[in-house]
């Protein structure tokens, strides 16, 4: 199976680790601290974990390419502050790849929250990953979520999440009628 | 699979789903799916290609 440990310079290289040596994780955990050091620089106020990552932490792993990370932002004007966040992330080592900041070749999307989203980061789950405290959408959040966006795989989501998740079906309930959404029939 | 075993997979640990993740990619990565032509492989893709003549 040598393909699989082949050296690559995608998702396992890294400009601390050893390209023939792929590492056998995420570095969530990296991205967790970085994130968690833009509150402690006070460059937003809070953070969540969505998208497909937050998903997983729900239901059976699936193959997912990046993290979304939906901050609270701390500048309340047109850029949310998205430019300090993206020089601050490039000083400590990540790079800029179209709308993902790149940390150990694993990118990372960086979305300011609003509206569902914000209500979202504002409840959602505290949770330690690796020693690093962070925070997760809750499982009705994310089929809110999936529900107002509404693509093809957004639909698959929500199937997987009402079949695996453990969830609140009347918070569900509360969150589709406040935002006026529905599931997919 | 079996939906019992989807269970099981999604009630594990989130640092250990997100091994798994990983390993996923590195899978798909490694082994693409090849290409798909639109109804490739399909009876009604072999009668567009008749029909349009292109194979």
């Amino acid at each position: 199976m040598a393909g699989i440990y082949a050296p690559t310079q995608i998702w396992y290289s890294s400009p601390i680790m050893a390209t023939t040596e792929p590492a056998n994780n995420l570095p969530l955990a990296d991205v967790f601290r970085a994130t968690n050091e833009l509150v402690a620089a006070g460059l937003i106020a809070d953070w969540a974990l969505g998208g497909a990552l937050a998903a997983i932490y729900y239901v059976e792993p699936f193959a997912t390419y990046d993290a979304d990370i939906f901050f609270i932002p701390k500048d309340q004007g047109l850029t949310a502050g998205i430019p300090e966040i993206y020089a601050y992330l490039q000083k400590a080592g990540w790079h800029a790849e179209h709308e993902h900041l790149v940390i150990r070749g694993f990118p990372v999307q960086f979305l300011a929250a609003a509206g569902l989203t914000d209500e979202a980061v504002r409840e959602a789950e505290h949770f330690d990953f690796e020693g690093m405290p962070a925070k997760v959408f809750r499982a009705e959040y994310i089929i809110a979520i999936a529900a107002s966006v509404g693509r093809t795989k957004d639909k698959a989501r929500i199937e997987q999440l009402l079949s695996q998740a453990d969830f609140d079906k009347s918070y569900l309930a509360d969150l589709l009628q406040r935002y006026k959404l529905a599931l997919p029939t | 699979m079996k939906p019992e075993m989807r269970q099981k997979l999604a009630r594990e640990p989130f640092a250990e789903k997100v091994r798994k993740v990983a390993q996923l990619v590195r899978l798909a990565k490694t082994f693409p799916r090849s290409s798909r032509q639109p109804g490739n492989g399909t009876a009604r893709g072999r009668n567009v290609m008749l029909e349009t003549g292109r194979f």
